[in-house]
Formats: C-alpha cells, structure tokens, sequence
C-alpha cells in the first residue's frame, strides 16, 4: 500500500516532512509535479513517483531544476495546481525562471519547495534559500514539522491562487527528514486539463509588459504582507506567567526555542513566524510593542533579525532586540537546543539546564566515512585513471557519488563548486595549466548541467578529457531515471536520449565508450584519448552496483577471494585500489564474501595474480 | 520522554529500525519524532537516526541525554557513548564491519572487552546481542534490524509493550511476516536474557 495516497481522512499517520508535503499536494489537487532529485528534498518526488499513475496526475523527473519550474510554470499559467520540488541550490539553477515569474503570477496555485541543508549534511553549501523569496518578491512559508509541511503545502497552493503569485515552502534538512505523526484529509482531485488563455500582456515579459508587472507584484506584495500580518500560520504561544520578554523565530528554529525555553522554564511569549515573507508587519510590530525585549532566533542567516529591527526602527519601537548580531547564535551551521538555550540563557539571564557538548574522548576512534560502495563503476574508473596519468593530471570533478574519490587512494578531485561545473572549470583549468586536464561528471549531472559546457569547450577549442561515468541512473539521490534511462516513472512512456548522440551532437570528435570493469582497455584508452588535441569524451559504462546487485536482478554474482599462498603481502589492493569488501587486518588481506560484488576488478589490480574467482 | 539515539552503517537498515519506533508509539497512543539520514552519508558511512517518544518538539537528541542507544554495530556503539550518562542503557548488535581506514591507516578494531569496558565508564549497562546471527536462524538474514527491534523491545521502552512492536513490525516490513516476527522475538529474548553487564 502507498500510505501517501490511500491514508484515510482523519487518520495519523507517520510521514517524514517530504511525504507530507506530497500527500498535501496530492490533497491540494496538484495535476503537475516536477524535480529534480537532490538531498534533502529527493523524497517528495520519489513519493509522488510512486503514486502519480493511481493518483491520476502527471509526475516528471526533469532533466534540471530550470527545466522543473519552467514545465510547472507552463501548466501553473493555464490554470491548473502545479508543485516543483528541489534542493537548495537547485534554487540557484531555477532562479532566471521564478525571478520573473513572480512578475507574470500565476493562475493555477505554484508551490515550490526548497529544502535547505544547514551544516552541508550531503551539500556543497548551506545558502539560505529564504534570500530567494526577499529577492524574488514571492510569499514564504516555513513549516517546522512533518505536520506543518503537510498544512503549509497546501495553504500555499490558497495562497498562491489568491495572491495569483507563486509561494515558496521552504524545508531544512531536520524538517524534510524529520517523520512524524500527520493527520491528513481527503484527497481530492483538481482539474488535470485546462485551456491557456492568452494575454500576452501579462505573459510576455518584454521590457514594457515587465516593468507594469513588477508594479502589480509590488501591490501584491502588500497584500501578501496583510494576509501574513492574519495568517493561522503565524502564531503566539504563551510560556510562563511574565508577558514582558518574547522571541522571534521560524522554521527548524522554533523546535529548538521551545524545548529549550521549557528546560530553562523561562516565562516568555513565542511568535512563531510560518508565514515569514513578507513580514506580517502589523503581527510584528504590536508583537514588539508588547515587550520590552525581544530575542530573534534563527538559522543561518539574520534574515528576521534584519527586517525586525528594521521594522522596530520605522515604527519607532523602542524594545530592545537581540540576536546574531549580538552573538548570541552563530550564522554558520545549524542550530540544536544545546545552542539556542546557550543564546537564550544569556539573553534573559537564566539559570541554569545548560546542556554540555558531548565529550570528544572518542574523537581518535577509526572514522567511518561514506565511501564508493564495493562493485562501485567509479572506482575502476578512478583507478585506471590513476594508472594511466600516473597521477600527473588535474582532475576537475562535480556533484555526484563520485565526488567520494577525491579520497585517497585515487586523489581523483581538485577542484568542485557546482552541477556541471567539472567541464566549464576543465576548460579554464587546460587554459592555465601545462598539466593534462581530466574532468568526471556522471551521466545525470551531464544532462542537468554539463552540455552547455562541452558545447563552448568544442567551440573554443580547450583541450581536456571529459569522462563521462555512466552508471544509468542517478544514483546518490536514490536511483532516479534521468533523460538517458529508457524507463521512466510508472504510467509513462519516455524516449531514452543516447549521451553518445549528444556527445557528438555537441560538435566533439574523439569519442569512446569503455567498460571501466576492464582496467586494460580504460588504461588505454585514457592515454590515447590524452594525445588528442581539442576536447576528447570517454563514456566509462557500467551499471551502479546497487542496481545491478539486487536480488530481483537475477545477475550471479561471481564472488572474489585472497589466495593467501600467492598473496605477496604487497597492500596494492587496499592502498591503491579501494573496496569496501577488501580489507587488511593482522597484515592479511581478505576479501568479505558478504560484501563482495562481484565486479572482479580487484583480480585485475592485484600485480601477483592472488585473486580469484571462487568456484 | 525516552529518547533513543540509533547508530549504525549505512545499509544496515537503521531508518526502517526507526520506522518501526514510530509505528510501535503510534500504536501505543504516542507523539513520536525521528529524524532520519538520508543522501550521501548512506554510502557505508556511520549513519545516525533519533527517536524521541513523547511530546517534545526538535528531533535531535541533546548531547549525552540518550535514554538508549541502539547500535547495529560494535565500533558505532563505541562512538555513540558521547550520548549517553550514566543513565543509559546501550544496546548492541555484536557484528563488526571493518571501515576502511582500519585497512588502510593500519589500526586497530578495539576488542568487545574494549567497548564493554569503555561503556562501563559512560553508561549504566551494555549488552550486546549476536544480531546476524539470530536473524539467519530465523530464515531472515537481512533482517538483523529487526533483531535489535526485538533486543530494544526486550530491554523495555516505558509506555511501549511488546506487541505495539511487533505490531509495528508487520506495518513496516510486510514480507516474510512471520519470519521477521520470530527474528523480533529471537532478539527480546537474548536482550532479556542477558547478563547484566557494567
């Protein structure tokens, strides 16, 4: 059973955040959804995945999180409910799309829903996507649980259509993966067709149409403030019996407030922000007037904290407010209770229930990273690499599983900021630098953010190594199809997009596909491919071992074994080959037959043939 | 309030393990938080997964507060301990997965001795439970999660009874029902039973 969709009305059910916010949506009447899949958002689509076919509505994993919005907008405008999902810095690649959608509005509710990840759980950064609503001029919400993510999700669709604006629902990582009860309602199906009436006036943001637009967004914005200043989603809860000191806080945030407030039993007024963006400034402003001193509690940013003062200074407030800027609470990483009760016992002087921070006499412990799993395509990629440039290379990397070989023993990245970034950076890397210029990129990122890359590498001429490592799916997410994979969610039908066609679409000459199982021929080919002028791609083919090991598959797994006769002690399985299934304890290697998958690269690694197949 | 601080590797099925939590306090007529780790830590990285059962608002365990700790394996157990006083009660799957850099760093797994004593020093009790073992002889040998399912239950979580758990089982995993059933109990058993260590 899919609890998403056949959860009855008024049950409770234990749903993390992002299962919430799709069975909102699906509640909420939703007839499009879109995402590209990343951490901490990857569940909503996944659920939606699920249940799109028996749910009646249409779910894509699109090829990036520009294209998600943009297939959104278009069936948003004809008057339909759509919903796009992404992580945080999906934002930064959606944002030319809802920048200026915000200025044509929309018919049909639009929600979007960033996932931020303070701390950099499974990120390159920790933006604070709330920016993007002050930037954009768009209504935020900022749910704290897996309840609120489910009543958030679909008041923002009511939002979004009585504001005809879209809304953003933004999520942290310990909101999205946190589950909890939800009591959901009915879910009711909206209209999945619709007829796009033209008005190109509105639509067709040409410098003359944009510059009304952004009026008519400004006057929205002013009810938006209104509404908020009204809104069920902003709220005050009463601790204690004083009435003179509050706080300020939303998101993630509140949890922390007040389960510290009630540890250090501080008598204080909570008002909880929902509806964050705009500020409601009469809710705020008389929220201030009531006390004397106010403390703002947030992550990251001091993005409250600004526009509170600010709102203080223009309604002459004379509350004393305090915050980051009084170092109360950091501006990097996320908070926890141990850290907001820390900002609030000196704030209001408490006493008192301080918590410690956990000892570190473990801290020498082995630690136990994530790693390339055992069987994993990347790292007989990596190791060939290695073999064939002797090292002597630069590697430009980007944002998948096989960012984990920037470990040793491969050493396989130097340099990482974005999705595609591996083959824009190699170009000016090969400009600079006398030093061959490899970059890796897997198959989704290429298709999310790669070609426009390899398309000016062709053209201007920069000379590096594009491998391109195909294991057909996106695998660090969750094993999601992507634009290359020839089966798409259940209930579509999808063409498969050959990266060898777009490869040479894209103008490149010198192309190869290897198995990188074959250590030999991957060798070979990457010395080859290195003499060549211009821009050379390799497609290092193999399915992720994930996939290609589970039980349903059918596939024998031909496990590996130490002959510890022939074994010559040399360590080249573990200190230049890396397996999670190889390890050296005692001075002796041994492969785990548990862990083994089989892939037999190993065998062609070890210099003194002491690994073999078992029979 | 019982807190519960879950570690483990990932793969091991710790965010079923806590599922089940959550359907077991549903069941029992409690709010229930988990906070669950999801994306690149899955890779064979140590995984951590919370459980709070009762009304409380932030998922995250303050430090050293665990009522419990339910660890899938001995050298997570050990790492774990910074959660825990000398009020906790730490449950362990006795199974070693060797990390990488024990292999290429040249050092050493500590020894059951080792963690039993180190426990001795931060938490009230220590017991640790064959979890491979017992699920293989239950005919469910990836079903070591529900072993320690069976091993937490065992140990007592105050408001939960037994077939809250066992409830909460069949809700989560519903192959091989009667397998995990006897997995769960293979596991109460060995929990109970164990000597009281520390």
């Amino acid at each position: 059973m899919e609890r998403i969709l056949e959860a009855a009305p008024g049950t409770r059910v234990l749903l993390l955040g992002n299962e919430a916010i799709a069975r909102a949506a699906l509640e909420a009447g939703v007839a499009v959804a879109t995402t590209y899949p990343g951490t901490p958002a990857s569940e909503i689509g996944d659920a939606l995945a699920r249940v799109a076919k028996d749910a009646g509505i249409y779910f894509e994993y699109s090829t990036n999180e520009m294209v998600a919005t943009e297939v959104a907008i278009g069936a948003a405008t004809s008057g339909v409910r759509a919903l796009v999902s992404m992580k945080h810095v999906g934002l930064n690649v959606a944002a030319d799309a809802l920048m200026t959608f915000a200025y044509t509005g929309t018919r049909g509710g639009f929600v979007l829903v960033t996932a931020d990840d303070p701390s950099c759980h499974s990120s390159q950064n920790e933006q604070d996507n709330r920016y993007f609503a002050l930037l954009g001029g768009i209504p935020l919400l900022e749910p704290s649980s897996p309840q609120e993510c489910y009543d958030m999700t679909k008041e923002a669709f009511e939002l979004s259509e009585k504001l005809e604006l879209p809304v953003i629902v933004r999520t942290t990582t310990r909101v999205s993966h946190v589950r909890g009860a939800v009591t959901v309602g009915e879910v009711k199906p909206g209209p999945k067709k619709n007829e796009f009436v033209k008005d190109p006036k509105r639509f067709v943001t040409v410098p003359a149409v944009a510059k009304e637009r952004h009026l008519v967004l400004l006057q929205r914005l002013v009810e938006a403030d209104k509404l908020a200043s009204r809104s069920a989603l902003n709220k005050v809860f009463r601790l204690g019996r004083s009435r003179r000191k509050g706080i300020i806080t939303s998101s993630a945030a509140f949890n922390y407030v007040m389960d510290a407030a009630k540890a250090l039993e501080l008598s204080v007024d909570v008002l909880k922000l929902g509806f964050s963006h705009p500020l409601p400034s009469t809710l705020v402003s008389d929220f201030l007037k009531g006390h004397d001193m106010v403390v703002v509690v947030e992550e990251l940013e001091p993005i409250l904290e600004t526009s509170v003062r600010a709102l203080a200074q223009h309604d002459g407030i004379p509350s004393r407010i305090l915050g980051k800027a009084d170092g109360l609470f950091p501006r990097a990483h996320e908070l926890n209770q141990r850290l907001v009760s820390s900002g609030l016992t000196r704030a209001f002087k408490a006493s008192g229930g301080s918590l410690r921070k956990a000892a570190e006499e473990h801290d020498e412990l082995p630690l136990r990273p994530p790693v390339l799993c055992a069987g994993c395509p990347h790292s007989a990629t990596y190791f060939a690499v290695n073999k064939a440039t002797n090292r002597k290379a630069i590697f430009a990397s980007d944002i998948g599983c096989y960012t984990l070989g920037l470990e040793p023993p491969y050493s396989a990245a130097d340099l990482l900021v974005c999705m595609g970034s591996s083959v824009g950076t190699a170009g000016g890397l090969a400009k600079v630098n006398d030093q061959p210029v490899i970059a890796f990129i897997g198959d989704s990122t290429f298709f999310h953010a790669g070609i426009p890359g390899l398309i000016n590498a062709v053209h201007h001429r920069h000379k590096f190594l594009l491998m391109i490592l195909d294991n057909r799916t996106t695998a660090m997410t969750g094993h999601q199809p992507h634009p290359g994979s020839d089966r798409g969610v259940p209930g579509t039908e999808v063409t498969a997009v050959e990266i060898e066609d777009v490869v040479r679409g894209c103008g490149v000459k010198w192309l190869r596909v290897v198995d990188p199982y074959d250590i030999k021929l991957t060798t070979d080919t990457v010395k080859e491919a290195l003499k060549q002028e211009g821009v050379s791609v390799i497609v290092a083919r193999r399915e992720c071992a994930l996939i290609a090991g589970r039980d349903d598959t059918g596939a024998i797994i031909r496990k590996h074994y130490i002959d510890q006769e022939l074994c010559k002690k040399c360590r080249t399985c573990v200190d230049k080959f890396q397996c999670p299934a190889i390890s050296s304890i005692d001075k002796v290697q041994a492969i785990d037959d548990a862990l083994c998958a089989g892939c037999g690269v190993c065998a062609q690694v070890c210099p003194h043939d002491a690994i073999k197949e078992a029979k | 309030m019982v807190d519960i601080y879950l570690v483990g590797v990932g793969g091991q099925g710790i965010i079923t393990a806590s599922r089940i939590i959550g359907e077991a306090a549903l069941f029992a007529g409690k709010n229930v938080l988990l906070s669950e780790t999801h994306g690149m830590a899955q890779r064979g990285g140590s995984v951590v997964c919370t459980a709070r059962i009762g009304d409380v608002y932030s998922p995250l365990i303050p430090d050293g507060r665990a009522d419990i700790i339910l660890s899938f394996e001995l050298l997570e157990a050990l790492r774990a301990l910074c959660m825990a006083s000398k009020s906790t009660r730490v449950v362990t799957s006795s199974e070693r997965i060797v990390p990488l850099a024990i292999s290429t760093k040249k050092l050493n797994y500590p020894s059951l001795d080792e963690i039993r004593s180190q426990a001795a020093r931060s938490a009230k009790d220590f017991i640790a439970v064959d979890a491979p073992r017992l699920a293989a002889s239950a005919g469910v040998p990836m079903s070591s999660n529900v072993v320690m399912i069976g091993a937490l239950a065992g140990v007592g979580v105050a408001g939960l009874e037994r077939a809250h758990f066992e409830k909460a089982v069949e809700a989560t995993i519903p192959r091989k029902v009667s397998e995990n059933l006897h997995a769960f109990s293979l596991g109460f058993d060995a929990a109970k039973n164990a000597p009281a260590n520390v």
